[in-house]
Parts: structure tokens; C-alpha cells; sequence
């Protein structure tokens, strides 16, 4: 009855509370349930930072992994969907520290995806020095840059996120922006 | 150097362009993650009390929306609908009932810390806060106990029991942990307090609606 209840539930947001009790105690449907909720956002974001679309799905495994097995210290402090992301960007993180292959694989991509979008207004080669110039970027800057500017996170989401001050994510952003405006403008000044 | 309006349409642009997430094959992450998750299932003969625990707490919690909504529709009932009560009836009924909701409460946050307590002994990472909201469960205990609903004899049985396992819980930090769990799960066990706790919270939604 009780999961009826859950699965009919209009808002979809004040059970999950309940949902998160019976998942803690080993409720197969009811983790089904975080994770239908959860797992999509949490793939995007991992695909972002990592760029590989098979590591991004062991990546989005290994966080659900972690968040069920760690449920029990979820103690409702946070938001539910705020401790999975901050679990899914230590796991990112980590995996990209530990994958160093990446690094060649990523321009490879990064070429494919110019050939997957058709040349709008958007200059290609400036979206491939953009995206060079994104990847140059230090891990916690590209990460706050990536979840802000293109995941659409707000500050307070990458501050609880990353376990840094809501001002300090708006001064990582900030620094970005900096970084790559320095550098898409040397490549536009060498172009001309 | 770039102006901000192009860094932005840039950045816009890199919405769907950088590193465009492809579709998700969610179905096929999920069996992964169950199997991990779900496939190794120490045997045991009777389910663990922190399923109960569990399924209590949830229950509680969903107990307390179906309640609140109730209460809310039944603002908008004629009287006349409702089934008549003697003035005495009324009387104790309205008594009785702020100590029937802290009990439910206090049943619902017991049986949450419960189902929180580390397995096996082992000393877990949240042991501070778990004494903490023992020391404040501690203080609504005595206070129920000391109310309208602990003039009921299982209740005040009941009562008596977590009183002593949240004290136990309480004094975590001063013994060792590892020793003390053990004993706090042996209690729970023996004392058969999660299903205690489950026939008193079935009582009182019995009660309640």
C-alpha cells in the first residue's frame, strides 16, 4: 500500500522522504525509484566532465552504488538530490584523476561533435578552441564552470556540490570566463 | 580579449555542442547498480529488525501526510456528517490527543535512529549526532512517560524500554562504541522493541483516524 502510495504520488517531492527510509532498509522499488528520479541528471553531468560515453555510464553506476550503500548516512541536512550530486562529482573527479588515457581520447571527441553540429552562427574553429580551452582549465574551475554555465547548476547546487562557499563557486565561474576570454581572444587576434 | 556578450553565446552554444550527453541507457545502468547493490544478501532466518525499523519510519512519515490532509478536508465537512460524541468522550479525546501526536512523533524519530544505528557493532561515522538525537528523544521519553499516554501499561512498558536503549545510544561517545552496539542491538533484539514499536504506531493510527 505504502508503495502505491509512492507511486501515485502527484508532486513526486514530499515522498521522498519515505522512499529514501525504505531504500535505506534495502527496498529494491523504492531505490528504482531515487535512481529513476536521479540517474538521468547525474549521467549528464558525468558525461560532461569525463567526456566518454562508456566511462560516464560506469561513472553514473558507481555513484548509485555508493548512494545506496551509503544511504544510511544520508541524514537529510541537504537536499537528497544535492548529496548525490556532490557523491557524483567526487566520483567524476576521481575517476579523471585516475584516467589519464582520457586526455587523447577527449580531443577525438571533441572533433566528432564538431561534425555532429552543422555550422551555425557559431565560428567552428572557435567552438574547438572553446572547448580545448574549457578542458585546459583546472579541475575545480572547469568542473563549477561546466555545472554552472552549461548544466545550468545554480551557485548555492555547486557550492553544496563541490563543499565550497556559494562565493567561492561565483568566484570559480568568474575565473573561467576570465581564462577563457584571455584565451579565445589570443586565438582570434593569431586569426586575423 | 573576448567581450562577455561573445563568451556567452559561446557558452550557450557549447549547451548542445560540448560534449552533448548522449542518451542514457538507464535500464541497463539500473541492473548494474542492483547487482551490486542487491546480489550479495547475507541469509538470515527471520528479517532484520532495521527492516522493520525502516518501513516503520516510512510508514510514519506517510501516516503524517495522510493525517495532515485528512485533517485538512475535514475542515471543510459539515458537522452534522461526523459521528456524535458524549461531552466526555470530547473531553478526553482533545486531552489525550497533542500527547497521542508527540508520541507518534517521538515513535517515528525512534525508530528512524533505530534503523541509523551502525550493523555489527561497528562504530559508525554519524555516532555524534546519533547521541544527540538520542539525549533529545531521551527528554520527550520522560515526558510521555509522565503524560496521559503512559498511564497505558504497554505503552509505559514501551516507553520504559526505549528509554533505556536511548539512553544506551545517549552514552556512546563515554563507552566503547563497538562493545556498547553490540549491547543495543542485543536489547533491541531481545526486548522485541521494533515490533512493539510497530503494534503501538498501528494503535495509534487506529486511534488517530
Amino acid at each position: 500500500m505504502l508503495r502505491a502510495a509512492i507511486a501515485t504520488s502527484p508532486d513526486g517531492a514530499g515522498d521522498e522522504r519515505a522512499l529514501i527510509a525504505l531504500a535505506a532498509v534495502g527496498d529494491r522499488a523504492a531505490s528504482r525509484a531515487l535512481y529513476d528520479r536521479h540517474a538521468a541528471r547525474v549521467h549528464r553531468l558525468a558525461y560532461r566532465v569525463c567526456g566518454d560515453p562508456d566511462l560516464a555510464e560506469d561513472l553514473t553506476q558507481e555513484v548509485f552504488v555508493k548512494v545506496f550503500r551509503s544511504l544510511g548516512q544520508f541524514r537529510g541536512e541537504s537536499a537528497f538530490s544535492t548529496w548525490v550530486h556532490r557523491i557524483a562529482v567526487t566520483v567524476s573527479l576521481n575517476a579523471m584523476r585516475k584516467v589519464k588515457r582520457l586526455r587523447e581520447r577527449e580531443a577525438d571527441l571533441d572533433e566528432a561533435h564538431q561534425h555532429e553540429f552543422e555550422p551555425d552562427a557559431i565560428d567552428p574553429d572557435l567552438r574547438a578552441r572553446l572547448a580545448a580551452a574549457i578542458e585546459a582549465l583546472p579541475d575545480g574551475v572547469r568542473i563549477a564552470l561546466v555545472m554552472h554555465a552549461i548544466e545550468g547548476y545554480t551557485h548555492a547546487e555547486i557550492g553544496q556540490a563541490l563543499g565550497i562557499a556559494e562565493g567561492t563557486s561565483k568566484a570559480k565561474v568568474f575565473d573561467a570566463r576570465a581564462r577563457l576570454k584571455k584565451s579565445l581572444g589570443d586565438f582570434l587576434e593569431e586569426r586575423s | 580579449m573576448m567581450d562577455d556578450n561573445k563568451l556567452d553565446e559561446l557558452l550557450a552554444d557549447a549547451q548542445r555542442s560540448h560534449r552533448a550527453p548522449p542518451v542514457a541507457p538507464l535500464d541497463a545502468i539500473w541492473s548494474r547498480v542492483e547487482a551490486e547493490v542487491f546480489a550479495v544478501q547475507p541469509h538470515r532466518n527471520r528479517p532484520s529488525w532495521r527492516v522493520f525499523a525502516g518501513a516503520i519510519a516510512a510508514t510514519l512519515v506517510f501516516g503524517v501526510l495522510i493525517g495532515r490532509a485528512s485533517a485538512a478536508r475535514d475542515i471543510s465537512l459539515p458537522f452534522a456528517t461526523k459521528t456524535a460524541a458524549t461531552p466526555a468522550q470530547l473531553a478526553s479525546t482533545s486531552a489525550a490527543a497533542p500527547y497521542q501526536r508527540t508520541m507518534q512523533e517521538f515513535l517515528g524519530s525512534t525508530a528512524v535512529l533505530i534503523a541509523a544505528l551502525p550493523a555489527n557493532g561497528r562504530p559508525g561515522t554519524n555516532d555524534t549526532k546519533l547521541t544527540e538525537q538520542a539525549r533529545a528523544l531521551l527528554g520527550t521519553a520522560r515526558l510521555l512517560l509522565d503524560s496521559p499516554v503512559g498511564k497505558d501499561q504497554r505503552t509505559k512498558d514501551l516507553l520504559e524500554d526505549l528509554e533505556l536503549v536511548l539512553a544506551q545510544v545517549a552514552r556512546l561517545q563515554s563507552q566503547r562504541p563497538g562493545e556498547a552496539l553490540t549491547m543495543i542491538n542485543e536489547a533491541l533484539e531481545e526486548r522485541d522493541v521494533v515490533p512493539r514499536i510497530r503494534t503501538a504506531v498501528a494503535g495509534l493510527s487506529i486511534s488517530d483516524y
